[in-house]
């Protein structure tokens, strides 16, 4: 009977957090905000459910089945959220107004080629 | 009393998927229907696996499974389709 209320907790959590995905879904402005709330609802949602249905269910080949189901649905999703943002940086969909963006890889490239070009100057120096 | 429960957040969720429908229909972009998909998919799964415990039937958890690998390889044609313009 204990184990039932502990179950109703966890479902209510996953229940709870798919809500808030779905709601985070219609009112966010923006491609990229949309996503945050897509991985929340997929993770944290799916996950809380899972442990609940594992909590009733008490047979080890249901349990088995369902542990897969958690390994691939946390396997999938980072994958799919991190194609989804990279196609739409390449793409340029636009940002809500009042965002910005810190590229750091071009920054970084520019600093490490401006180290290589005095290092090439130094060594003339030397030599 | 975890039937009625259960019951209840099978209608719950159906009705939170037909309101994302919502975003899928008047998404600005075509990644707004991606992301409005994938959560619908999460959803139709929580649902089956819901369904499995309250008719005893676990034979869903299976029907669960391959939904998942089968929204997957959706989701990862659409995107290669978006970002190099042909799928094989």
């Amino acid at each position: 009977m204990l184990l039932e209320y502990i179950a109703i907790f966890f479902l209510m959590g996953g229940l709870f957090f798919l809500v808030v995905g779905v709601v985070g879904l219609i009112r966010l402005p923006d491609v990229y905000n949309r996503m945050h709330a897509m991985g929340k609802c997929d993770t944290l949602g799916a996950g809380l459910v899972l442990i609940g249905l594992m909590l009733l269910i008490m047979d080890i080949t249901n349990i088995t089945k369902l542990i897969l189901i958690g390994i691939m649905i946390a396997t999938i999703n980072p994958i799919v959220t991190h194609l989804i943002a990279k196609t739409a940086y390449n793409r340029g969909t636009p940002m809500v107004e009042g965002s910005f963006l810190i590229n750091d890889y071009v920054a970084s490239q520019r600093r490490r080629r401006r180290q290589r070009v005095e290092e090439i100057k130094k060594g003339d120096g030397n030599s | 009393m975890i039937d009625n429960i259960l019951y209840g957040m099978v209608v719950i969720l159906a009705i939170f998927s037909l309101i994302s429908i919502i975003r899928a229909y008047y998404g600005p972009t075509v990644l707004d229907r991606v992301v409005a998909i994938n959560i619908i998919t999460t959803n139709v799964v929580i649902i089956i696996l819901l369904f499995a415990y309250i008719d005893r039937s676990f034979y869903y958890i299976d029907v669960a499974f391959v939904f998942v690998l089968g929204a997957f390889i959706g989701t990862l044609c659409i995107l290669k389709l978006l970002r190099e313009g042909h799928i094989i």
